[in-house]
Order: structure tokens, then C-alpha cells, then sequence
């Protein structure tokens, strides 16, 4: 990653004023970056369960802001049994995400409702709703990390979520919200609504995958990654 | 003999000072109300007063009235009924802020309850305050904006409900004799009594060293009464008179009694001087039998909070006095729990007057406020 920090600094020219000699660096670096991917693996993959989606939730205050019905986000999977919002994790592979992140209070829900998040990021809170929402971050044990109340939309508070593990977000005024923020700074990665995931730039060898959800479980593996060859595999939650 | 007398204090006080500090919310908070007012169009304008505001924030879990009871609970724990005097009145404002600025875990609370620094300017915050002190709404309850931190020896005039334990350890070089150590423990029961009135009970342990040997003995039994007759519920001020009756319950051939009943009223104010708390007693003991000394006792304390949270660190100095006798304590508070409702204290007396008579005496107390929601910084 460090290696492409200069792209960066190019990142801020007008592409018409870069010189010869600047294009010529810039076709240094992307073939770096070609031998670099040569040179590692990538794993791909798809989360499956056999659970079901859950009931849609009742909504009995605030309806006008958050509707009378709201969908259960706490196994999100699709007609062919796919799962969304579980984190694959590549232990002992580190890798530096953003330094901030924002967690919004949409429409009574927390989206994204599950994020990576890297030890000692910050989390800019915000609500696009016109009741009062708090963001409450707690963790594994039930420790609060902090609580702030988001009494109108558009204001954003800004803080720092430790080196917790998991970390749960509550909503003390609308009880039905969750929200979860791994923190980890190894290579991790959240299945979309197909279920489908994916690492790359992986250094060749055996790693431990771990694969976290809020309500599903799945054993740890261990995935070996060869160089230019993407691994597939396909993990059942249950 | 010790120079507490086995007169340590009952409690102490404080000032008003919001903690919270933020900039920028001030400026954009307004703003933000307008556009979100816009935004919103056909839908219901924000709130913009502080009833508004409780009605559409805080009344979700507090209720509007205050009582903590709402159909559509969304926490576990249920709010203490802010209707309740015994509640609203007992503390200062600047820790009803804390609570609302750090949310519950600010002040030893809930969790659950949210912190609002980041969001209310500190106007709004006291504005809320004074709304949830308007749900109590007798105004003949002392204002808790005169609740101050217990000193050791000087009497509180703030009405309490707590247990007390008071040590002493003297340690006695009279020239004609050898040294000696004494020991001490005042065992204090306080209950508040309707709004501005409270009663106490003192039951004194002696352990003293008789030389060839220690004598274990029960002292002298206090009852006391006492009533806050002035209280300012603007600027931190308190005035409080009592009566403290002593039983001859201890022995006095060995001293540990006074062999009498004695009567003994006492007045005792706080106030505030800018973060400082300045808190006095003063007292006469009239013995029934005529042939035992009367005495006049008199105590002033200083001391200042080192952070606004309960269980923050108080520094303090006291002047106690007893006829023409003096002593300096200078002493240090800790509350112990997050809501400070449990405190240490921890002092030592030293004669500035009839130096020969005594060197040092450690003095301190274990206070237990069974009944209150939490302390902090003035």
C-alpha cells in the first residue's frame, strides 16, 4: 500500500498539465502494481445459510419517520439462501482501513448496519431523521463506549471507538436498531446481498479465515493462497 | 485527649458550574434548526423552546410530566420520578447538567441515558434544569445549590440522609506523662425529616491507652435535630440551626463520658466564594450539672473540587476551635463510587495553640449517602 502513496499527490494535477516524465512515473508505478498482484493471490468466496429471514418488525412509535413496518436486518439473505452483512476475516493479515467512518440513523436504522472499522477510528455519528435517535456503541461484554443523543438531523459528533472487538450499536430510543462495527486491522471484507465477498492482494500462504455475523455462527478454516491464482470457496452459516 | 472530641462533623457543600465544553454547536445549531425546519416542509417544525424540546426528546423517556412513566417504554431502566422533591431539590445543578451534558455514566447513572454535550449548547442544558427542577412543585425544599461536600470536624447544613463513620487516631505527648495513642470511631445515622429538617444519632467508640493498659468503652450518646431555616435557590447559601442533646451513656471516671446531660445548640451556614466552599459551625455545650465546663466550639472550612465529576478528588482546610484552644486539619475527599454517593475523607489535626499538649491527630470519615442520585463539582 505504500508504495502507491504517491498516486495521491498525482491524484491533485490536472491530467492535462502532467509532464511526459510525470506520465512516465505514473506507468512505472501501475506496473508495479501489476507485478505486485503477480506476485499475490486474491480468495473470493460466497456465505450461504439455511436460516431464514426473520419477520418484519412492528413499528409502534415514531411512525411517521420510521414507518409502521420496518424489515429485520438481523439475517439478511436472499431466495437461493445467500447471506449479506457477514465479515470475513483474514487473521494475521493486516491491513490499515480508513481512520473514520460514519454511521447514520436513516429512516430508524442504523445504515451501514454492519461495518469494518479499524482499532482507534473515529465514528462520525449522524441522523437524516427528525426524531431523536442516540448512537449507543457498547461492547462484546456490554461496556459503553459511548452514547450521544442525535436530537436533529444533520448534526454529526465525531468519537473514537477504542480497540474493542465487536461492537454493538443500540438505539435507546427506538430499540428495534442495531448496528455493528468489527474492529479489527486485519484483512476483513462484508458479503453483499449475493452473499459473495472478496480479498485481494493476498501474500501467498495459509491463513486462519474467520468468518463473524451477528446471528449466525461458522467454524474458523484454514485457506492457503497461491500467487496470480484466485481461491473460491463457498462458507455455511448457521 | 483527641481534639475532635468526638465532634467530627456531619457534611458539607458547593457552587454551580457547568462542566460541558464544546465549541461550534452554538453556532451551528441554529442554523441547523432552520434548514431542518425547511427540510422538513409540511411535516412538524422542530422543536425550538426548552418545553418543546422536552416534549419531543426527553419526554420519551422521561414522560412530559416528569415521572419516568410512558406507554411505549424503550429502556430498561426505569427514570427516577423527577416529580419527586426528594429528588429534584437534594442536588445542585451543575450535577443535573453533568447528567445531561456526559449523559448517565457522567454522573454514576444509566447508560442508557444519552449524553447531549454535543448537540444542546450549555444555555439549553441549564434550561433543561431548571425545567426538570419545575417538576417539583413545592419551593419549600431547600435548593440542593447548597448541598456541599462533608468536611471532617465542621458541621453541614444541608439536610442529609446518610451513614457516617468518623475515626480518630491521637497520639498524646503531655510532658508529665508518656506518650499515648487513642482511638476513636463515631458511628452517624442522619435521616431528613420533611423538607428542611433532619434528625442524627452518634453512638462513639473509645479505645484508649491508660498507660498499664487500653480501655474499651462506649462515650457519650448524641441525638441532634437540625433545620435549614434560610436557602437560596439562586446563589449557593445556607443557614442552618440545631439542637444536640448528649446522654451520659459513657463513663466518667475514665473520661469517656461527661457524667451529665449536656445541651448543646449549634448554628452552621455554607456558601460559596467563586469554586471555593466556605462552610462554619459553631456550637456550646451546656452541661445540666453545673460543675462541669461549659464550652464554646467553633469551625471554619475551605476546600475547592480538583474535577467536576462526583467521584472527583476535594482538597479542603479546616480551623477548629474549642474555648481558646485551635487546631488546623487540612484534609483531603475522594468519592469512591461513580456517583460519589460513597466518599472517604481524610485529615489530620494539628494544634496551632497549646502545642505541647498534643502533636497530631489523624481524623477522617467513611459517609455513605444512602439516599442520593449522585455529587459532583459546583
Amino acid at each position: 500500500m505504500g508504495r502507491l502513496s504517491g498516486l495521491g499527490i498525482l491524484g491533485a494535477i490536472p491530467f492535462k498539465t502532467l509532464s511526459a516524465e510525470v506520465l512516465g512515473c505514473l506507468g512505472a508505478v501501475v506496473l508495479g502494481a501489476q507485478v505486485l498482484g503477480a506476485q499475490t493471490g486474491s480468495i473470493t468466496g460466497t456465505i450461504t445459510t439455511t436460516a431464514k429471514g426473520l419477520a418484519t418488525i412492528r413499528v409502534t412509535i415514531d411512525q411517521k419517520v420510521c414507518g409502521n413496518e420496518l424489515p429485520d436486518q438481523a439475517i439478511v439473505v436472499d431466495g437461493q439462501g445467500h447471506l449479506a452483512n457477514a465479515v470475513v476475516i483474514l487473521a494475521g493479515l493486516k491491513r490499515q482501513a480508513a481512520a473514520e467512518t460514519t454511521i447514520t440513523n436513516d429512516k430508524c436504522a442504523f445504515a451501514p448496519r454492519v461495518q469494518i472499522v479499524r482499532p482507534n477510528a473515529n465514528v462520525k455519528a449522524t441522523s437524516k431523521d427528525p426524531v431523536l435517535h442516540t448512537t449507543h456503541a457498547q461492547t462484546d461484554s456490554g461496556r459503553t463506549l459511548f452514547n450521544v443523543a442525535l436530537p436533529i438531523p444533520g448534526l454529526t459528533i465525531t468519537k473514537p471507538i477504542g480497540t474493542a472487538g465487536n461492537v454493538r450499536l443500540v438505539c435507546n430510543t427506538h430499540p428495534w436498531m442495531r448496528g455493528w462495527m468489527v474492529v479489527t486491522d486485519d484483512a476483513a471484507a462484508i458479503s453483499a446481498a449475493d452473499g459473495r465477498f472478496a480479498l485481494d492482494n493476498i501474500p501467498p500462504g495459509t491463513y486462519e479465515l474467520r468468518i463473524w455475523h451477528e446471528s449466525l455462527k461458522s467454524a474458523p478454516q484454514k485457506i492457503t493462497v497461491t500467487a496470480g491464482k484466485p481461491t473460491d470457496l463457498t462458507v455455511q452459516m448457521k | 485527649m483527641d481534639p475532635t472530641n468526638g465532634r467530627q462533623a456531619r457534611k458539607g457543600g458547593l457552587v454551580p458550574f457547568l462542566s460541558a465544553t464544546r465549541s461550534g454547536i452554538v453556532e451551528v445549531l441554529t442554523p441547523l434548526l432552520l434548514a431542518t425546519a425547511l427540510a422538513l416542509g409540511a411535516q412538524a417544525a422542530p422543536p425550538t423552546t426548552i418545553p418543546e424540546m422536552w416534549g419531543a426528546w426527553c419526554a420519551r423517556c422521561h414522560a412530559d410530566d416528569g415521572s419516568g412513566q410512558v406507554k411505549e417504554p424503550t429502556i430498561t431502566v426505569v427514570p427516577m420520578d423527577l416529580r419527586d422533591c426528594r429528588w429534584t431539590t437534594a442536588e445542585p445543578d451543575a450535577d443535573w447538567q453533568r447528567a445531561i451534558a456526559k449523559g448517565g455514566p457522567g454522573v454514576g447513572r444509566s447508560s442508557e441515558m444519552p449524553g447531549f454535550e454535543d448537540s444542546l449548547t450549555p444555555s439549553q442544558i441549564a434550561g433543561f434544569v431548571t425545567h426538570m427542577r419545575g417538576f417539583c412543585t413545592d419551593t419549600r425544599w431547600p435548593s440542593g445549590n447548597s448541598n456541599f461536600p462533608r468536611p471532617i470536624i465542621t458541621e453541614k447544613a444541608f439536610p442529609e440522609n446518610e451513614f457516617v463513620l468518623l475515626p480518630a487516631v491521637s497520639h498524646e505527648t503531655e510532658p508529665s506523662s508518656a506518650p499515648a495513642t487513642d482511638v476513636s470511631l463515631v458511628a452517624t445515622y442522619e435521616r431528613r425529616l420533611g423538607r428542611r429538617a433532619m434528625y442524627e444519632v452518634s453512638i462513639p467508640f473509645y479505645n484508649w491507652d491508660f498507660q498499664s493498659s487500653r480501655d474499651s468503652e462506649i462515650g457519650d450518646v448524641a441525638v441532634a435535630f437540625k433545620y435549614a431555616a434560610f436557602s437560596s435557590a439562586t446563589t449557593p447559601g445556607i443557614v442552618s440551626f440545631g439542637l444536640e442533646t448528649t446522654l451520659p451513656t459513657g463513663q466518667l471516671y475514665k473520661e469517656f463520658g461527661k457524667g451529665t446531660v449536656v445541651i448543646e445548640p449549634f448554628v452552621a451556614a455554607g456558601t460559596m466564594l467563586g469554586s471555593w466552599y466556605v462552610q462554619a459551625s459553631s456550637k456550646v455545650e451546656l452541661p445540666v450539672d453545673t460543675l462541669v465546663d461549659r464550652a464554646y466550639l467553633y469551625n471554619l472550612y475551605l476546600g475547592r473540587d480538583s474535577s467536576a465529576a462526583p467521584n472527583s478528588w476535594t482538597l479542603g482546610v479546616e480551623l477548629n476551635g474549642e474555648n481558646r484552644k485551635l487546631w488546623i486539619t487540612p484534609q483531603i475527599r475522594k468519592g469512591l463510587t461513580g456517583t460519589g454517593a460513597l466518599a472517604a475523607s481524610l485529615g489530620v489535626s494539628i494544634p496551632v495553640k497549646y502545642r505541647g499538649e498534643k502533636v497530631v491527630s489523624w481524623v477522617g470519615y467513611l459517609v455513605w449517602e444512602f439516599l442520593e442520585p449522585f455529587r459532583s463539582k459546583r
